[in-house]
Parts: C-alpha cells; sequence; structure tokens
C-alpha cells in the first residue's frame, strides 16, 4: 500500500567516508508519510551519520538525497529544516531557562512588528501556537511560561516534540528518545512519536531497545558496518533476525538461511 | 537623603551603570569580559588624546568605535580558544591596561581642550548628560531582552548554546555582536567619564570590571547566563552608589567599601545557589512521582 504513495524522503545509493574510514557505503532508504521506520545498529554502524546526512550536518560523498520532489544539493541545516525536516536530540533539546512556549517556537519566533533588525515577539500568537503543538502531542499544561527546568521529564519530552511539529511537516527524526526514561514514561513518548506519524510524517526512530521497536515500529531497518543489512516491515521479520543483522552473528538456523 | 544628594550619587554611579549594562547583556548569553575595566580606561585615554587632536564629537565617537572594536576581538577569542572566557579576557586585560601605561606614560593626559569637558555638562530634560543616557540605555536594553527575537534568543544562548545552535539560532554571530555591543557601551562609559573630568589619566577604571560585575550579578543576572533583568542591575547599581554616599555620610573608614561590595556579590552568589538547589530538589521530587 505504502509503496503505491510517492516517498516523503528517499535516499539514493548514499556513500559517506571520514578521511579513510567508510562510515556509510551505498545506502538507499525509503520514508513514507504515516510510516515509523526503526533505524537499528551497533554503535559506529552509521545510524548517526546518517541522520546527520538528512538533517543537513554531513554532506554525502555520493548518491543523492530528495527530500519530496526536490534534489537537495548543498544541504545545510537551515535548507533541510526549511524542507521540513527535524531531530529531536535526546540531550541538547530544551532551553531549561526558558518556558514551554519559548522553547516550542525557538528559532521560529512570531513577530508583531519589526523595527529595522530587531522583531518583536508576539507573545499571545507565541502561546496559541505552543498551546495547540503541546496538545496535538497529548500533553496538558497549565503555564506556558514558567521555566521547563521545573517540569518532569515526560512534560519536557512533549515540549521538545511539540517545537520539532512546529516547522518539522516532513520528516523528524527522535535519536534515542527513551533512552532515559523509565517505563511509563516510555510508553508515553512511545505513544507521542506515534501520534507525529498520525499527523502525516514520515518518522525516524533510533532506539537501543528492541521491546521499543517491537512496539512502535512499522518498518526496521538496520544497519552493520555503513551498509543495510535489514530493511523489512514488522510483519515480516522478527527479533532474532533484527539482532543476527545488526550484529554480523546469527542466531538461529533460520536467520542464516535468509 | 536629598534630591541633590540624590544627584550627585546618580552622576557618580552612571559611569558603573552605563557600562553594566552592556555587560549584563553578555553575562545573561553565558558569557564574560573580564578586560571592561581596562577597555574603559582605554577608551577614557584614547577620547582625551583624540580631543587634542580633532573636535570632541570627533575624538567622542572614535573612542567609542575603538570600544566596539575591543569588545569584538575579545569575542573572536573566546569564540576561537575554547577555553573558559574569563582566563582569555583575564588575558586582554593585562594587556590593554598595559597599552593605557605606555600610552600615557603612567601619567594624566595633558593639555586637553575644554570643549571636551563640556560635552559631559550637558543637561538633557534636566539631568546630566550621563544620567540621560542611563536611563535611556536602560530602557532600550529592558525592551530589547524581554520583547525582541534577538533578546529571547540571548536568554535561549544563555540557557543552552548547544539546543539554540541545534534549533538554527545564528549563535557565533549574536555572541560576537554582544561583545562588541559591551565593549562599545563600556567604552562610552570609559568615555564619559573622562569627559566628566576634563581627562584621563592612566589608572582610571582600574578596578571597575570588579563594580561593574558585582552590579549585575547583584542585580540577578545568573553568572552562568540564561537568567536577569535590566531592572533587577539597574537597583543593584542604585543600592550600591547608595552604600558607597551613604559610608561617606556616616564617616565610616572608606577603607570598609571594598569588603561591603564583595561581601555583597558573595551573598547575591549564594542566594542564587540556593535558589537553584531548592530548583533540583523540586525537580527530583516531580520526577519521583511520575515513576510512580
Amino acid at each position: 500500500m505504502q509503496n503505491q504513495q510517492t516517498a516523503l524522503v528517499r535516499l539514493v545509493d548514499i556513500t559517506k567516508y571520514f578521511g579513510g574510514v567508510r562510515a556509510l557505503h551505498s545506502v538507499s532508504l525509503e520514508l513514507y508519510a504515516g510510516e515509523i521506520t526503526c533505524l537499528v545498529g551497533d554503535n559506529g554502524a552509521g545510524k548517526t551519520t546518517l541522520v546527520k546526512i538528512l538533517n543537513g550536518l554531513h554532506q554525502p560523498d555520493l548518491g543523492e538525497v530528495w527530500l519530496g520532489n526536490t534534489l537537495v544539493r548543498h544541504n545545510s541545516p537551515q535548507k533541510s529544516r526549511q524542507l521540513g525536516v527535524e531531530t529531536v536530540h535526546q540531550h541538547l533539546s530544551l532551553c531549561d531557562n526558558l518556558g514551554a512556549a519559548a522553547n516550542v517556537t525557538l528559532g521560529q519566533e512570531p513577530t508583531r512588528f519589526r523595527l529595522g533588525p530587531l522583531g518583536f515577539i508576539g507573545f499571545r500568537q507565541s502561546q496559541s501556537i505552543a498551546r495547540q503543538r503541546i496538545n496535538d502531542v497529548g500533553i496538558e499544561l497549565s503555564d506556558l511560561d514558567v521555566p521547563v527546568r521545573t517540569l518532569s521529564g515526560g512534560q519536557r519530552q512533549a515540549i521538545a516534540i511539540a517545537r520539532a511539529t512546529v516547522h518539522g511537516h516532513r520528516l523528524i527524526m527522535f535519536d534515542e528518545p527513551t533512552a532515559a526514561l523509565g517505563i511509563a514514561q516510555t510508553r508515553a513518548t512511545l505513544e507521542l512519536v506515534r501520534r507525529v506519524a498520525d499527523q502525516g510524517m514520515a518518522v525516524i526512530l533510533i532506539s537501543h531497545n528492541l521491546d521499543d521497536i517491537f512496539a512502535v515500529a512499522d518498518r526496521i531497518v538496520a544497519l552493520r558496518l555503513g551498509e543495510v543489512s535489514l530493511d523489512e516491515t514488522l510483519g515480516s521479520t522478527n527479533r532474532e533476525k533484527v539482532v543476527a543483522c545488526m550484529s554480523g552473528l546469527s542466531f538461529t538456523k533460520e536467520a542464516n538461511s535468509d | 537623603m536629598t534630591l541633590s544628594n540624590l544627584r550627585v550619587v546618580a552622576l557618580q554611579q552612571s559611569f558603573i551603570g552605563i557600562a553594566a549594562m552592556g555587560t549584563a547583556v553578555l553575562i545573561i548569553s553565558g558569557n564574560i569580559d573580564l578586560s571592561i575595566g581596562s577597555i574603559f580606561g582605554l577608551c577614557a585615554v584614547a577620547a582625551a588624546m583624540l580631543a587634542r587632536e580633532f573636535a570632541a564629537p570627533i575624538a567622542i565617537l572614535a573612542a567609542v568605535v575603538l570600544g566596539g572594536l575591543l569588545g569584538w576581538f575579545n569575542g573572536l577569542l573566546v569564540w576561537r580558544i575554547k577555553i573558559s572566557p574569563i582566563i582569555v579576557t583575564l588575558g586582554s586585560m593585562a594587556v590593554l591596561r598595559g597599552v593605557v601605561l605606555l600610552a600615557t606614560g603612567g601619567f594624566g593626559v595633558r593639555g586637553v581642550p575644554k570643549e571636551f569637558k563640556s560635552f559631559c555638562q550637558i543637561e538633557l530634560v534636566g539631568v546630566a548628560m550621563p544620567v540621560f543616557i542611563l536611563i535611556s540605555l536602560a530602557l532600550v536594553a529592558h525592551l530589547m531582552l524581554s520583547q525582541t527575537t534577538l533578546g529571547r534568543h540571548l536568554y535561549a544562548i544563555g540557557g543552552s548554546r548547544d539546543t539554540s545552535q541545534a534549533v538554527g539560532i545564528q549563535v557565533r554571530r549574536i555572541v560576537l555582536g554582544t561583545f562588541a555591543l559591551n565593549g562599545l557601551i563600556v567604552g562610552l562609559a570609559g568615555v564619559l567619564a573622562a569627559s566628566r573630568l576634563g581627562s584621563a589619566n592612566a589608572e582610571i577604571g582600574v578596578g571597575y570590571e570588579l563594580n561593574i560585575i558585582t552590579s549585575v550579578i547583584l542585580g540577578g543576572v545568573a553568572f552562568s547566563g540564561g537568567e536577569g533583568n535590566v531592572l533587577g542591575v539597574m537597583l543593584a547599581v542604585a543600592l550600591l552608589g547608595i552604600i558607597d554616599s551613604g559610608m561617606v555620610a556616616l564617616g565610616v573608614d572608606p577603607h570598609w567599601t571594598d569588603i561591603f561590595k564583595g561581601g555583597a556579590l558573595i551573598l547575591a552568589v549564594v542566594l542564587d545557589q540556593l535558589t537553584i538547589e531548592q530548583q533540583q530538589r523540586r525537580r527530583t521530587r516531580l520526577a519521583m512521582k511520575e515513576r510512580e
């Protein structure tokens, strides 16, 4: 079904070297609206490099990045953001000293008027944007101005995700969002991720936790030594296969014969 | 305290107050420039020396621009050298003071024409020029910090530079601009101080970094960045001025002044720390509740 739509994001034969080290080799990937793609792989498999190519921090040495119908050349963080790509990082996601509204609109503040180089913030508009985005990810916050450092981990996570949805309309990437969370918070965060995908965006979720992956993924892509070693829908794979493709070790004969 | 007393205190404190506006913005963005006392001195001396050769407005303008350049250069160093700005600007503090000593030969600048002094004596709407500039600057800084996207981004950079970078804020441009603006404003303060005296000597601005930074921190600006506002800094500037003149009025040995100021600074930082610790505890409680 999904193959009939056009992909929101398409990577074709991406290769990336860092000096003499091959980080990615001929990686091709298609991402579709409403689909959560879980990216797995051992440390150094190339997950982070792939994410950084998508959000414009790295340039591929070979290959093409298509965002919709645009072939992106000379990608940059600004450019990929304009084309609707956002990343939710595990750590550097919020300014603790600012309120929820300020964090959600950070870098994209609505302005009432401009005076030379100074834009005057539209506080009411900023509040309503933030309130809507935060409600969309399913969290209730009464005060959007209290510094987010006083909020709980789950609320902070929701605010970080809400911010990504302000301008991310094509692809949102989550970099280990559940790494530091407890069981209840992990479940809540995975629900947030699902809700983001349901809004019609493509989602990449990087995780080391197979329970999380099998709970939320539509598709699982494994990287090993910079190459795609597995790219299958959730229904057509299982844990043994995923682990085998991540590690290169075969745990069962089945995985071997595949 | 009478009205005329108050006017004297206001004029005395206006130079520190003006400089504190620039430094407050810089500290809010999570940076620090310890060479402000030396920039103050160098700009004061430069203005006095230039006033011997050129018309007073040109001398004043050139010295203020010099301050901006010095601040900007400090910003470049701090950005490029990945160690604490305290160390980097401690170096420039010594270098710039050395330049002042070399330029003046350790003495006062002689033969400055009268018109240089008259600049500071102009009164606008009934207040002396430096006080007028302080009040205008405070208003502009307040609006900029509390109402504009630039102000919001300064707090954001002070809160988390990495996050600000990740959301696409032009962190480098803003930080360098803030250093330059701080140098410009501190330079202006130095020039005004020189104009008030009618000249400048090699010692002008020595130890001012303590006074300026004390005002800013006592005024509620977090040294780690991201917190604080102009009103608090203005109150601290006023308070320190009143302590100064109050101690003179009460006949307290003036050598106590530094002890009071340093003590006030330590007290402010301790209170700040206690607030942070309290918030930490609150957050721990919340997190524990959520996990239950």
